[in-house]
């Protein structure tokens, strides 16, 4: 017990990715803790732009670290970490938008549009700036299999090819999506 | 910069051959950053670390339940062994009248218990 004790470290602020995979597979919290505080960001920033800044973006969130520390067994390391949470949050993501989209197809057009409406207005308009509010409606207005080409790309700051590599598609696929969604994201703007 | 400006941005982050993490970055400036809420780290580590000792309670306690049912089964088949037992030195054999009880009545001595007549 006391061995294990030493084991377990206070502070992994320093401490490589590797290592703190190696200490969350030994059950350590803090380890996985730190994991959690490296890439709240980045999850935050693929699940709310692609859900909106709403309650369930928070709970999808928190459901991606959940399933990040059931299959940590199964990460090889032969891609980052970061390339493999992105990939359990874009999955997620995409589950459920069409989760949201098969319950509203039951409903009539009308209710599927409020829920539209619900999605875009879904945030804090006192806390958004100008630019915040017109990036998120468009990205909302989005056909999803574009917005999160859109979002790897824009928010994320990822290359073509990074952004193939996480959604686990070919180059030439992305190359034709994202010019695809430019041409839907020059439309919906225009109407903004 | 003006809502002109960041629609321009926005669009021509898409190019393949745009500077897209200075566009993350400049967009990010401009007020568009995301994140959770502050103890979203708290609340992810006691759902994953709170539903593990409920997991573990649910073992301990099928444990338990094991325990107890082994406990009680081998009672009860204690208790039928002597029952067995005392039935074959009372009655001298184990046929289903002994079991019962009827081993020495016959059948008018039984209507009469019963009757009273």
């Amino acid at each position: 017990m006391s061995i294990y004790c030493s084991m377990i470290k206070e502070s992994y602020k320093e401490t490589e990715e590797n290592e703190l995979v190696k200490a969350s597979l030994n059950g350590d919290k803090n380890a996985f803790g730190e994991i959690v505080t490296r890439y709240q960001k980045m999850v935050a920033r693929t699940v709310k732009g692609m859900l909106g800044d709403s309650v369930f973006a928070e709970d999808i969130g928190q459901e991606v670290f959940i399933n990040l520390y059931y299959s940590l067994p199964e990460f090889r390391g032969e891609a980052k970490l970061s390339t493999y949470i992105q990939r359990i949050a874009v999955n997620l993501t995409l589950n459920e938008i069409k989760r949201r989209k098969r319950f509203f197809s039951l409903f009539s057009q009308k209710a599927n549009n409020e829920m539209h409406e619900v999605e875009i207005g879904d945030y804090d308009n006192e806390k958004r700036t100008e630019a915040a509010e017109i990036v998120n409606k468009a990205l909302l207005a989005m056909d999803p299999k574009f917005r999160v080409i859109v979002t790897m790309r824009m928010l994320q700051g990822y290359s073509t090819k990074e952004t193939a590599e996480i959604l686990d598609l070919p180059l030439g696929t992305v190359l034709s999506r994202l010019s695809r969604a430019q041409k839907q994201l020059k439309s919906i703007l225009e109407k903004l | 910069m003006n809502s002109l400006e960041i629609k321009k941005m926005i669009i021509s982050s898409l190019n393949s051959d745009a500077d897209i993490i200075g566009t993350s970055g400049r967009l990010e400036e401009e007020g568009i950053s995301y994140n959770f809420s502050h103890n979203f780290k708290d609340k992810v580590l006691d759902k994953l670390f709170s539903a593990g000792v409920t997991i573990n309670r649910e073992v301990e306690f099928i444990k338990y339940m094991n325990f107890a049912f082994i406990r009680i089964a081998l009672t009860g088949v204690a208790a039928i062994v002597v029952l067995l037992i005392s039935i074959f030195l009372v009655q001298g054999s184990l046929s289903f009248n002994s079991f019962l009880g009827l081993s020495d009545n016959y059948d008018e001595s039984i209507v009469c218990l019963l009757t009273g007549n």
